[in-house]
């Protein structure tokens, strides 16, 4: 192991009812050389109650986030999950990827496949990037009236609350709301599907800093998940 | 590896056009639509300077054009809806070309209540003069009967099957060569299988991962090896308990 570790934190949300497995390692090889110097996990309640914190198996392959929230008395319907990873920049060029599977057990829909989102760490120094990563934004198409949109936000800083606007477009109007999370929290913001004769658009989330954001799409009769997505930097 | 890759190709004449692509399917009651945006470009200095035109290839499984369509954004803040045709094969993948949108795309697919979304990947086609082709297709028949290939290019990805979900695999030629795509399938250090694809040039193979996986009382992840003896990229399918009869899903990998 080297002595000089890079670290990244990266956060996703578990509900239950869901099979979620996450991956230690995206694209683990055969020979298991990329691998992690050591993985946390920490599982927070809506309110940033820390509801369990431990180290994981970094040589492991995927880890059953389904059963270990299930194993953590009280925990709500949905948890705030980070996983903070110190890795070896020579093993991994750019820097590793968490990628999740979920599925909600006896479900209709497809089951989804989603990158864990980075939030904190992870842009070497060498690349150079100057890209700002806390102004996101998603588009969408016309949406059947059996769907809703909404985003997931969690706060991964230890101590500052975060200030988060959303801004959604519906044709020419524009909407704002401001949530504030404190550390650890997290809220999910409906994005109503029309207003004022408007389809929705677009949604583009701003914050002081970079926080954990998911793009969610719900089958309206059961509020089955049918997109679980990262947003877009804006910048080119 | 990588060094030795770019050597041999320099030397070969093997050329990479840069290329924006993203994957389609279709199926009965299964529409895919490819969204054209310059979202991301709505803050650049030429953002206003509409309208910005985009071309979209369609190719199908076998490699060839099912259809061409052009795109129009009169601003970088609009939108353009392109919905593909469905195909036989029901797979494949679309080229996007344009000299002024810089932007994410996306493809979704959507059924009559709800749809999915991931978005394509800006990568490279590789183009290879005519005797390294053959030399390719010569060597790639001869390890076939041994049920190998050429690894020149390999990737390692999980996927995952449960009692009523799973993951495939869509694998894109990202070559003008044909393709003999290898995959070994394992569970916890236990080979489950070795299934050995030949995809046509800009060929695309929707990859049946339950003939390998067979049953599981509960989700569990499944490691593939994936060789190529050219350049390919893969994107995961997911399915619901109707398999690929229902809703799915796609998503990119790194």
């Amino acid at each position: 192991m080297s002595n000089s570790l890079s670290g990244l934190l990266s956060a996703t949300f578990h509900e239950a009812g869901y099979d979620h497995l996450v991956e230690l390692v995206h694209q683990r090889d055969t020979h298991e050389r990329r691998r992690l110097a050591s993985l946390d996990v920490a599982v927070y309640a809506p309110d940033g109650t820390p509801l369990h914190g431990a180290a994981l198996d970094p040589t492991s392959e995927a880890l059953d986030l389904a059963r270990l929230v299930a194993a953590i008395p009280g925990a709500p319907t949905r948890v705030f999950v980070t996983f903070d990873a110190r890795y070896d920049e020579r093993v991994f060029a750019y820097r590793p990827h968490h990628y999740g599977y979920l599925h909600r057990r006896a479900g209709a829909s497809a089951s989804l496949y989603y990158a864990v989102t980075a939030a904190l760490g992870g842009v070497p120094d060498r690349i150079g990037n100057t890209k700002i990563n806390n102004f996101e934004s998603y588009l969408f198409m016309p949406l059947g009236g059996a769907e809703l949109r909404s985003v997931l936000l969690g706060n991964v800083a230890r101590f500052a609350p975060a200030q988060v606007e959303v801004i959604t477009y519906y044709g020419r109007a524009r909407n704002a709301s401001t949530v504030t999370l404190a550390p650890k929290a997290h809220t999910e913001v409906s994005l109503p599907a029309n207003h004022d004769g408007g389809r929705l658009e677009r949604v583009e989330v701003k914050a002081s800093f970079r926080v954990a954001s998911y793009i969610v799409g719900r089958r309206a009769d059961s509020e089955e998940l049918v997109l679980f997505d990262h947003l877009f930097t804006y910048t080119r | 590896m990588r060094r030795l890759r770019s050597l041999a190709r320099r030397l070969l004449g093997v050329r990479r056009t840069p290329t924006y692509y993203l994957p389609w399917l279709t199926r009965p009651g299964l529409t895919c639509t490819v969204m054209v945006n310059n979202i991301e470009r709505r803050f650049h200095v030429d953002a206003q300077r509409g309208p910005f035109d985009a071309s979209v290839v369609q190719r199908d499984a076998d490699g060839h054009v099912v259809r061409r369509y052009t795109a129009r954004l009169p601003t970088a803040t609009d939108t353009a809806e392109i919905t593909l045709e469905p195909t036989r094969a029901g797979a494949g993948f679309v080229i996007v070309e344009s000299d002024r949108i810089a932007s994410d795309l996306y493809v979704a697919l959507s059924d009559d209540d709800a749809y999915t979304a991931t978005h394509g990947r800006f990568e490279f086609v590789e183009h290879y003069p005519l005797v390294p082709r053959l030399a390719l297709r010569t060597v790639g028949a001869l390890l076939a009967f041994a049920h190998r290939t050429l690894p020149l290019f390999t990737r390692d990805q999980f996927v995952y099957v449960g009692p009523d979900n799973r993951s495939h695999v869509l694998v894109m030629n990202l070559a003008d060569v044909t393709n003999r795509i290898r995959v070994v399938a394992s569970r916890d250090g236990a080979p489950l299988g070795v299934r050995l694809v030949t995809l046509p040039p800009l060929g695309t193979h929707l990859f049946d991962i339950t003939p390998l996986a067979g049953a599981c009382s509960r989700t569990t992840c499944l490691r593939l090896r994936i060789e190529g003896n050219a350049w390919f990229n893969l994107y995961l399918v997911g399915a619901g308990p109707r398999d690929l009869f229902g809703p799915l899903s796609l998503m990119h990998v790194k």
